[in-house]
């Protein structure tokens, strides 16, 4: 399972790398999402062992690590945040720049 | 021995270096006239000298006085100052000099009432100049050396709506602070070489520096950072520009004091990286060349301060070269020589500015005959300009001849090109000086109209001072302490004990022939003057090495244009620069610890494991709905097959199983695909069309979807190795969760060991994430106001797509689309229920999959669901509760009281604490305790922050009644 959860995460952050790379700016935005559900997964398989039933204490099997899953719960609710932060400084520039192409916002120099 | 007191010359120049910018002050400046203010500012330096002369007697027994503060002792660094008679030397010129000229600046910048802004220069200026030659570390001298370059360049450029002091200013500080980033590069590796910061550990260590592999690099740098401050050929071109500082600038800073540190950081290291053939030959060099140059430049000159420029200049190439020397009699010439320029100089240059003040004119050409009308200044010029000259029985004439016995133990060819050197820079000195006197104050004036008159007597007596220390030092019949002062100096300079005798004549020497010729010889140029320096400017007009200084600039100009040539402002080329530089880096330097397990080792996939199968499903359906956002062409089906992902990965998190995880999961991603949806409508369609790329991928941009492929695909690959190497080499026992799992419910009552962790264990991090949701909200909501506001809306300029939709005919929904009533009943009934459902979530969070995140996202869903139904401004308007910024300011509020009171309860900040404990009448399960405000306030501030959000990029122009 790590080797298939390993390459899953890879093809995950290469998607969105891509998506990231697009011209139009709606597409960068998913880009990042991807990206941070690559990261969330990546986190997720990194907990110390393979549980059989929730974290709770009350459980008999053998509990899933917890500690991931709380960064993650954190993790996922930032991460909508900050998209939705680039979200609105996507908006200013396409308004700024009358375009959603990446390639036509060029004031950052000078 | 350590002495706490040291630091008290610099406090009380730095003190009275407030006194000034505190002067500056309307109320104080109006009272307080800039001659008054220095005389009570003078006090400040002289104190300062009184405190180092007490401390002679014992420097002359060889005792260091030594100072530290420590500041980084886990770096070992620490801020110390180390007096011996060195530094006493040259932190008497600073003090002496100091508060002459501080006086001086009082008159000269009379009825000026603005130049409170020079004298606090000034003061911080001598205060880091005294910070330099007492430093008692690298890094304390470093600090200073840097100050000493800026509050230069502010001196230079003090008369800034000139361009001529700014372009004068701006190169100082390029080339002294190029030659500061030099040396502070070449002390570095002094002190890991020395294995010391400190001067004490460097300076008994110079035998391992000489020795060591890096030697050629210290002496290399710190000599360039040297060199560069003490104007050494060709980084002299500063000094002459830095002219047009104010006249008592230039004295002090560019004769006295300033150009002086490198002499005495060279002195200083001498101990420790001297006496080798590289340090003679490269100090007799640059120190021979630079002598030449000035002396030469100099007598060219037409501008009185010019002049003296040049000459400085030149004179520093002399100390330069003695530094250069393994002789005691050179150490002995070095300190004879630092003191006589340091009086001399200034006393000319103060002078230089009586004569700039009194008449208008500093040019040689228009001045003269002033003798009779200025005699006191007249008095106090020959004085300074027979010590220049090296005449007897001057005490420049005891630092000339001194300079020629040094060279006595050296092979002839050496010995008689640095001597013969020595006598024409010293005949052209004597012409300078000559040149100096005589056509300022000898003869008639040149042009009728410069007239002038005496100056006031605190301004003549301010270079009559160190005119005169110069006669009686050298007359007075050697006075045993003065001797034995110099003495100790320069033996802190050289190592061994230097004989110093300042007995003018030793009876008939070669160096005493050697004087008279020099004396002859500038008898002579003196003379010919005029011939001489009509030849000069006929021979060799334009030799000022400025050019050098042109093309520097220009080759700098050029390689920054062309390294900003990658620069194309545009941001996907930096980010793809940027993430393959990281691909190709981590490669490089870390393949090697990727773990490369054998195939046979890796766990299989075992399909036969239903939840093995699952997952697997799970993650098919993620990664192929993600590539399905990739490829279809349009935004809302890709933001679609983003949210397929999404729900997959809340999929996923289920058969971890981490239900709270899922949870949240599922309800963030329907959320984000409800924002993007929403911000898509707000960029105009045409816009977006524009962009689209892959609609159009195998026709014409296959060569860039080909470079965004490689560079994906292998930061991809990097990512698939960095997860595999950590999946097989992590621990298969956790450290901290046992911990959490132990004691969840003993500590936190909550059996949800997630929930316990993120609203308890790790509670603050939990109250800094949601202030970050909500500020995220209300930045937002800043940011699009703004635009909105600035740029106009992006609908304005949307022409007829039908997206254009004015606030009337919003409240039919979204777009103006008219809702049916099928739509419109969910929605009534889903905001009740997402209202119970969150209140659920958080009542029972602890022992139950939810939480308050959970929560507050369900709401907003709900809240989404009205704004896509009824439109902006009728959600608003049935709404009115709904307000939030209160609400984020609300959560974050609630839970700082909380955590508050329960700290006073328990001692720890969000400690457990159940307030109803016992009580009969609760629900099942359910008790108001901390876990369960601050997951309410964790719920109002994601609903705030999101309805935010949602309010904001759904209507960026939107009034809004918070």
């Amino acid at each position: 399972m790590e080797l298939v959860t390993a390459v899953a995460v890879g093809f995950l952050f290469a998607i969105g790398v891509f998506q990231m790379l697009r011209r139009n700016v709606i597409r960068s935005v998913i880009g990042l999402m991807i990206l941070a559900n690559a990261v969330n997964l990546f986190l997720l398989s990194t907990g110390a062992y393979d549980g059989l039933a929730a974290a709770y204490t009350t459980a008999t099997d053998m509990r899933s690590d917890a500690l991931p899953q709380a960064l993650i719960l954190t993790a996922v609710v930032i991460s909508l945040g900050g998209t939705a932060f680039v979200l609105a400084m996507l908006y200013i520039i396409s308004s700024r720049y009358q375009t959603a192409d990446m390639d036509e916002v060029n004031g950052l120099k000078n | 021995m350590t002495d706490p007191t040291l630091l008290w010359p610099i406090l009380l120049i730095l003190a009275a270096a407030s006194i000034a910018a505190v002067a500056g002050l309307p109320a104080l400046n109006r009272r307080l006239s800039i001659t008054q203010l220095s005389w009570i500012l003078a006090l400040a330096p002289l104190s300062a000298a009184v405190l180092l002369v007490l401390r002679v007697p014992q420097a002359n027994d060889g005792t260091v006085f030594t100072w530290q503060w420590t500041w980084l002792p886990a770096l070992n660094l620490n801020l110390g100052l180390y007096v011996d008679s060195l530094s006493l030397l040259f932190g008497l010129l600073v003090t002496i000099i100091g508060t002459l000229v501080v006086v001086y600046a009082g008159q000269y910048f009379k009825g000026d009432q603005s130049a409170w802004r020079f004298l606090t220069y000034l003061l911080l200026f001598m205060a880091s100049m005294l910070g330099i030659v007492m430093a008692g570390d690298v890094l304390t001298l470093f600090i200073f050396w840097e100050g000493t370059s800026i509050l230069s360049f502010l001196l230079v450029a003090y008369k800034y709506q000139y361009e001529e002091a700014r372009n004068g200013a701006f190169r100082a500080l390029f080339i002294t602070g190029g030659g500061g980033i030099a040396l502070l590069a070449g002390l570095l590796f002094v002190s890991y070489a020395a294995g010391s910061t400190e001067f004490a550990t460097i300076l008994s260590s110079g035998d391992v520096l000489r020795s060591h592999d890096f030697y050629l690099v210290m002496l290399g740098l710190v000599a360039f950072g040297a060199f560069t401050k003490s104007a050494q050929w060709p980084a002299h071109i500063w000094l002459p520009g830095a002219m047009s500082a104010p006249t008592p600038a230039s004295a002090y800073l560019h004769s006295a004091t300033m150009v002086k540190a490198g002499i005495y950081l060279m002195a200083r290291m001498n101990p420790a990286l001297g006496f080798t053939d590289a340090w003679f030959w490269l100090l007799t060099i640059f120190g021979g060349i630079t002598m030449l140059a000035g002396a030469y430049l100099g007598l060219k000159q037409h501008d009185l301060k010019g002049l003296l420029a040049y000459s400085t200049i030149s004179q520093l190439g002399v100390l330069m070269m003695l530094i250069g020397q393994d002789v005691p009699e050179a150490y002995k010439a070095l300190v004879i020589g630092v003191i006589a320029h340091a009086f001399y100089k200034s006393a000319l240059f103060l002078v230089a500015g009586i004569v700039d003040h009194e008449t208008g004119t500093r040019d040689l050409r228009r001045l003269g005959g002033l003798r009779k009308v200025m005699p006191y200044t007249f008095a106090a010029g020959t004085l300074a300009a027979l010590s220049m000259a090296g005449l007897p029985p001057m005490f420049g004439f005891l630092a000339k001849e001194t300079l020629l016995v040094t060279v006595t133990n050296m092979p002839p060819v050496v010995a008689g090109v640095i001597r013969w050197s020595t006598v024409l820079a010293g005949s052209l000195m004597l012409a300078q000086a000559g040149l100096f006197i005589w056509e300022t104050f000898m003869g008639q004036t040149k042009d009728p109209d410069v007239h002038g008159h005496e100056a006031p007597w605190p301004m003549w007596l301010a270079p009559m001072i160190p005119a005169g220390l110069s006669l009686v030092l050298s007359i007075l019949p050697g006075p045993k302490e003065e001797a034995s002062f110099l003495a100790a100096a320069a033996q802190a300079a050289y190592g061994t004990k230097v004989k110093v005798s300042t007995v003018l004549f030793h009876g008939l020497t070669v160096e005493f022939l050697l004087s008279l010729v020099a004396i002859s010889l500038g008898f002579g140029l003196f003379v010919f003057r005029h011939r001489v320096r009509a030849w000069q400017t006929a021979v060799l007009p334009d030799m000022s090495f400025n050019k050098l200084y042109v093309w520097v600039l220009a080759a700098i100009d050029w390689a920054s244009e062309w390294a900003t040539r990658l620069q194309q402002g545009r941001l996907r080329p930096y980010l793809l620069i940027m993430l393959s530089a990281t691909a190709v880096l981590v490669f490089a330097f870390s393949w090697r610890t990727f773990s490369v397990v054998s195939l046979g080792s890796w766990p299989g996939l075992n399909l036969d494991d239903e939840l093995d199968l699952l997952r697997l499903f799970a993650l098919l359906v993620v990664v192929g709905a993600s590539l399905m956002s990739v490829i279809l062409v349009r935004d809302f089906n890709a933001i679609l097959a983003f949210g397929a992902a999404g729900l997959s990965m809340g999929l996923l998190f289920a058969l971890e199983p981490a239900p709270d995880v899922a949870l949240v999961q599922i309800v963030v991603d329907i959320l984000s695909v409800v924002i993007l949806v929403l911000a898509l409508t707000r960029l105009p369609r045409r816009q977006r069309r524009k962009a689209q790329e892959v609609a159009v991928i195998l026709r014409y941009s296959r060569w860039s979807i080909l470079r965004d492929t490689a560079v994906a695909g292998a930061v991809g690959l990097l990512v698939t190795l960095i997860t595999l190497t950590a999946l097989t080499d992590r621990p298969r026992e956790s450290v901290v969760t046992p911990y959490f799992a132990a004691n969840a419910k003993t500590l936190t009552g909550a059996t949800d060991i997630v929930g316990a962790i993120v609203v308890d264990f790790r509670a603050l991090d939990t109250l800094l994430e949601i202030t970050v949701f909500g500020m995220a909200g209300l930045g937002i909501y800043t940011l699009l106001r703004h635009a909105a506001q600035k740029h106009g809306d992006n609908r304005a300029v949307e022409d007829g797509e039908g997206t254009a939709v004015s606030d009337r005919q919003a409240t039919y929904g979204i777009s103006g689309m008219r809702t049916s009533a099928f739509v419109r009943v969910p929605a009534f009934v889903s905001l009740p229920l997402s209202l119970m459902l969150a209140a659920t979530h958080m009542m029972y969070g602890h022992n139950q999959p939810g939480d308050g995140f959970t929560a507050g996202v369900v709401i907003s869903l709900a809240v989404a669901l009205w704004y896509v139904v009824f439109g902006y401004e009728e959600t608003r308007r049935r709404l009115p509760w709904l307000r939030a910024t209160s609400f984020v300011a609300a959560g974050v509020l609630l839970a700082v009281i909380t955590g508050s009171v329960a700290a006073l309860i328990t001692g720890n900040f969000l400690g457990n604490v159940d307030f109803t404990a016992g009580w009969a009448f609760m629900p099942n399960g359910f008790h108001i305790s901390t876990s369960f405000l601050f997951e309410v306030s964790i719920c109002l501030a994601v609903l705030g922050g999101a309805a935010r959000m949602l309010n904001s990029l759904g209507h960026p122009e939107g009034r809004d009644r918070d």
